[in-house]
């Protein structure tokens, strides 16, 4: 997700925008195990699955504003199984999600007891590949406690976490995230340590969790750095997301740091590793994700219906599949 | 906050209001003052303000300048009369039944537009039993819309005499990370601490990783609690960035008892010089 940042749009210190230039990684898969789509237009999806991406991970996480009841909640988890997927599926785009109690709103205590109960009969759906996003935001008590609750349910339920560190006070956050994962018992292999920087990655990956970075303009990790980061740590348990959202993000985030990578010298294999293969060796552990699966997904129906509703408004017409020989 | 002095700011709004609003927009906020079923008209009224006030900056004649100043609120000189009006309506509850005070201000937060919200936040230091907002202000905090934030966050007394010391940590920390105006958060020097001090250190060492500069502010909350492992921090940040950071740093160091930094600045010339000459301060950052 997104904090607010000051947006410098000078042109003279920003200096004119390139256009992304995708026949550097023409051909190549993507996944992005971070994007919040509900946040998102057809149009970002069109463009991901343009640029390669074949599959993405939705977590649950808040609306820019909190919730006042709980209806709400079960609302939005319902769509991330349902709408969301399908709308995802009307792309060529194999969409799974992660459930949880964001951090911020765990700070709503009376509402958060109430959705810890609803979140059993969400985390065991059908494409839920983990709890998230959880963790910490500003590491209150409150925070802690759901953070906590919901690692014994992971625990329980067998599956990965996606851990959001904090903003603000990120080295700590991050810090005792990991600490409290490992008091409860949960290997380290099935946590996704997610907003990772340049002060936090070292710690993260020796102490055996996955690194998981989001490219997100003007407050997370810039590309060019994220080079950098892989050039050092190498790409073994590190990935790469986009977290775009209703902020000021980039869907194409995975597949243009991919692009960025391959212009600066990287190996085909170390690209593929932190913009494809690693998050869905980390995200499989949950049983509930299968490489099978995103190619299915690309048999496009666009004439099928999500409940009676579809996705093409009136007059429009589906988009056809472009490389089909066929004209009908 | 004493309620001899909620007391004289409220008559000092109540001044205010009446010399911005016409008077058939003046006997209605009354009337719903007056009225019987107090907090449910005021609920109502809450949301109808602009339609009745317009939405101008108020005016303040010299006498008013002069007595905000004296209850110190001169910052409400630059809001405007809806957002006045509102505060005014919310300073006004009947503060007996403290259940129902709370019940009533909080289903107005629950329903809040962003203007809405910036005028409930801006109410919070006039309100009765401060004690029970304490919960609400720190969610506040969460917000990611800047004019609320800045509500909280600039000019506002409540957090800095209310707060317990992690949310007030967090209002600093977010204020730095939303690029608010720092000089404009009250207490600010008063509330500094040795936990904020240190995540502030790890702050400025991920702006510095990320090739991000550190407002020179940050470092004020660091000079008192300097040690050997700030130092090392400072020394980083002495060596590697621009000039006003450098004076920044230097100024903390100056502020701070812990010798080796102090002696470790003699060996700027430039920074001992500007240190020497008296002329650096947090104002001018």
């Amino acid at each position: 997700m997104c904090c607010s940042s000051s947006i410098e749009r000078d042109k003279a210190l920003m200096g004119e925008p390139e256009a992304f230039d995708i026949s550097a990684v023409k051909g190549m898969k993507f996944f992005d195990p971070h994007v919040h789509m509900t946040s998102r237009t057809t149009d970002d999806y069109q463009a991901m699955a343009d640029a390669g991406v074949v599959a993405l991970i939705e977590p649950a996480f808040w609306l820019g504003q909190p919730r006042t009841g709980l209806d709400s909640f079960r609302d939005y988890y319902s769509s991330l199984v349902g709408w969301e997927r399908f709308r995802s599926s009307q792309f060529g785009i194999k969409h799974y999600c992660t459930i949880g109690l964001n951090s911020r709103e765990a700070n709503n205590e009376s509402l958060a007891e109430q959705v810890m109960e609803i979140l059993p009969l969400f985390i065991y759906k059908e494409g839920v590949v983990g709890i998230g996003e959880i963790g910490f935001d500003d590491q209150t008590a409150a925070e802690e406690k759901y953070y906590r609750l919901q690692l014994q349910l992971a625990k329980e339920a067998g599956l990965p976490v996606q851990v959001h560190t904090p903003h603000r006070d990120k080295k700590k956050g991050t810090q005792r995230s990991m600490d409290i994962a490992l008091e409860h018992e949960l290997d380290p292999y099935s946590i996704i340590i997610d907003h990772n920087n340049e002060e936090t990655v070292k710690e993260v990956l020796d102490r055996g969790f996955w690194a998981a970075f989001t490219i997100y303009p003007f407050t997370k990790m810039g590309n060019e750095r994220m080079v950098e980061i892989v050039k050092q740590y190498g790409p073994e348990r590190i990935m790469v997301n986009s977290a775009a959202d209703w902020g000021i993000s980039d869907p194409l985030a995975v597949p243009k740091t991919a692009a960025l990578m391959k212009m600066r010298g990287l190996s085909d294999e170390a690209i593929e590793l932190v913009t494809y293969r690693n998050a869905i060796t980390a995200f499989a552990q949950s049983g509930q994700l299968d490489e099978a699966d995103f190619n299915a997904q690309k048999n496009v129906d666009l004439t099928e219906k999500f409940e009676g509703n579809t996705i093409l408004r009136g007059g429009q017409q589906p988009r056809t599949d472009k490389s089909s020989i066929i004209i009908s | 906050m004493k309620r001899d002095d909620t007391r004289a700011m409220q008559n000092a709004l109540s001044a205010i209001v009446k010399s911005n609003v016409s008077a058939e927009s003046q006997n209605w906020l009354e009337s719903i003052i007056q009225s019987a079923d107090q907090s449910n008209k005021i609920s109502q009224a809450f949301v109808m303000v602009p339609r009745k006030t317009g939405k101008s900056i108020i005016q303040l004649n010299d006498e008013q300048k002069v007595l905000i100043e004296e209850v110190g609120i001169s910052y409400i000189s630059n809001w405007t009369i809806y957002r006045l009006c509102r505060v005014w309506l919310l300073s006004a509850l009947n503060s007996e039944d403290q259940d129902k005070l709370h019940a009533t201000v909080d289903r107005l937060f629950l329903a809040a537009e962003m203007n809405e919200a910036v005028a409930l936040y801006s109410a919070l230091p006039f309100l009765a039993h401060p004690e029970i907002w304490v919960k609400r202000c720190a969610e506040g905090i969460r917000s990611n819309i800047g004019s609320v934030l800045e509500a909280i966050m600039e000019n506002n007394p409540y957090p800095a005499e209310n707060l317990d010391e992690a949310a007030w940590n967090q209002l600093v920390l977010k204020a730095f990370f939303t690029e608010k105006n720092i000089k404009l958060i009250v207490g600010l020097d008063k509330r500094a601490n040795l936990d904020l001090a240190s995540t502030l250190i790890d702050y400025a060492k991920e702006r510095w990783a990320a090739g991000r500069k550190v407002n020179p502010q940050l470092w004020r909350l660091v000079g008192k609690f300097i040690n050997a492992e700030i130092f090392e921090t400072l020394k980083v940040g002495l060596q590697h960035y621009d000039q006003i950071e450098q004076r920044a740093i230097a100024l903390a160091v100056s502020q701070s008892n812990y010798q080796p930094a102090k002696d470790y600045i003699s060996t700027f010339p430039e920074l001992k010089l500007a240190l020497l000459e008296g002329n650096l301060n947090w104002d001018s950052f």
